[in-house]
């Protein structure tokens, strides 16, 4: 019985580690003043461009088992419209991924292996909308971290935690929780000027770990009209 | 997203376009396939600058990639960007390596591009001889005499589904040259390779080929 016990007492132990490692705790949100809490309002916006935009980027993927590859990105997002353009080659520019989301519908173009496989189109697509479109969710708390950070969280469909930080420097963080908390994705921005990115890490946490390092080759203001921005409706 | 499973037809195209675009020199200045397999036949290494113009409907300007690349008969090639992004790629003696430029510097690539390489190796080797007739992947046909004008047509439908043409030029005043190819994948999105400085039978280390630096 002794040894059951013990038995049981180190199985408690174990299955609250593994909830541990599988379950990140949000961050705390300090509430100063009701002031404090517009501006985090206001700063968390900085992210996200509010007219339409074209990036070309080159992504390096770390992938599990120490896989490794670079490829190149184009994007075009129209935040009013909701709309987003991802067309993804090879350095010889060979065209793998080419995808639009628009009105809450995907259109795959084009989806060489292993874009091509399950919901993988989805999930870039999910990726690339996490990075340069405001969140779509209920804002539900706003405010300051410890060190200073404005931080708001917003409440997706699907039971999906969106916490969206921006650091004093404008440096800024996303990160995606499960409303159990167990971390989805992390998104960092360093070199931050006039608002776009020079380098955007993103690391999934998923079934495996992976993560891209997105290297800014250029940004260019776009208008509605262009193609790649147009919605599919006016093509 | 892994790398090591891209599409085979993706990696056959990527690395078709290599073998064509290693040889630059090797058509030859002929309006037939005889005169040019004759000129084939005296290329033992070429190097050249290249620029590369990304041309797709997504984008208002075209994206512009450069580099240099290296030829040494019968099968080795290193294919190096310089910018936006820094990159290699190296055969050898039928080893394939990729290195690219991130944040920790030069790195070599894992991927199950090798497969697919050998293939294309046994490619060049015949393209070097300059046999484009009877080629598996491609059929060729020559228009004009002066600065004539190969364009090769895929054969196999998962290649046509990948690229519908490529429009090779050769240089009309310098025998021997090619000015550049166009890999057309469909209406509005193809890709442009021209090439200058181009030059033939120069002394090449075999180190060149076998290490990234």
């Amino acid at each position: 019985m002794k040894a059951f016990m013990l038995f049981g007492h180190r199985f408690l132990i174990l299955m609250a580690t593994v909830l541990l490692i599988s379950c990140s705790s949000l961050s705390v949100i300090r509430h100063t003043d009701p002031a404090a809490a517009a501006d985090a309002i206001q700063r968390c916006r900085r992210p996200f461009l509010d007219i339409p935009y074209r990036v070309v980027h080159s992504i390096e993927a770390a992938l599990p088992g120490g896989k490794t590859g670079t490829v190149v990105g184009v994007t075009v997002f129209d935040p009013a419209a909701g709309t987003i353009h991802s067309v993804i080659m090879t350095i010889e520019g060979f065209v793998l991924f080419d995808a639009r989301h628009d009105k809450g519908e995907l259109r795959v173009d084009r989806a060489a292996a292993p874009f091509d496989g399950g919901h993988f189109a989805a999930h870039i697509m999910e990726d690339v909308r996490l990075i340069f479109l405001a969140p779509q969710g209920r804002l539900a708390d706003a405010g300051l971290l410890e060190n200073g950070s404005s931080i708001c969280r917003y409440y997706e469909n699907q039971d999906r935690i969106v916490d969206v930080v921006v650091h004093q420097d404008d440096t800024w963080e996303i990160e995606t929780y499960r409303a159990s908390h167990e971390r989805l994705r992390k998104i960092r921005a360093f070199s931050v000027h006039d608002r776009i990115p020079g380098i955007l890490e993103l690391t999934g946490f998923e079934s495996s770990n992976y993560s891209l390092r997105l290297k800014l080759i250029s940004a260019e203001p776009v208008t509605a009209q262009e193609p790649g921005v147009r919605s599919q409706d006016s093509e | 997203m892994d790398f090591t499973m891209i599409d085979s037809r993706a990696t056959k195209c990527v690395f078709l376009i290599m073998m064509i675009l290693s040889c630059p020199v090797m058509l030859g200045w002929a309006d037939n396939w005889e005169d040019i397999q004759k000129e084939s036949a005296r290329i033992k290494s070429v190097s050249a600058h290249f620029s590369q113009e990304k041309h797709m409907q997504i984008l208002t300007k075209p994206l512009v990639s450069k580099g240099r690349f290296y030829f040494q008969a019968p099968d080795s090639i290193r294919w190096e960007y310089t910018s936006p992004v820094k990159s290699v790629l190296l055969m050898h003696k039928g080893n394939i390596k990729r290195y690219t430029m991130d944040n920790k510097g030069i790195v070599e690539e894992s991927g199950g591009t090798v497969e697919a390489m050998q293939i294309v190796l046994q490619e060049i080797s015949l393209w070097s001889k300059g046999q484009f007739t009877g080629n598996k992947h491609f059929s060729a046909t020559i228009k004009g005499t002066k600065g004539p004008q190969i364009i090769l047509t895929p054969k196999e439908k998962g290649l046509s589904a990948m690229i519908s043409r490529i429009v090779i030029n050769l240089s009309a005043d310098r025998p021997g040259v090619m000015k550049s190819v166009k890999i057309v994948e469909n209406e509005g999105n193809y890709t442009l390779f021209e090439f200058i400085d181009v030059q033939i039978n120069e002394n090449i280390s075999e180190t060149f080929f076998r290490e990234v630096e």
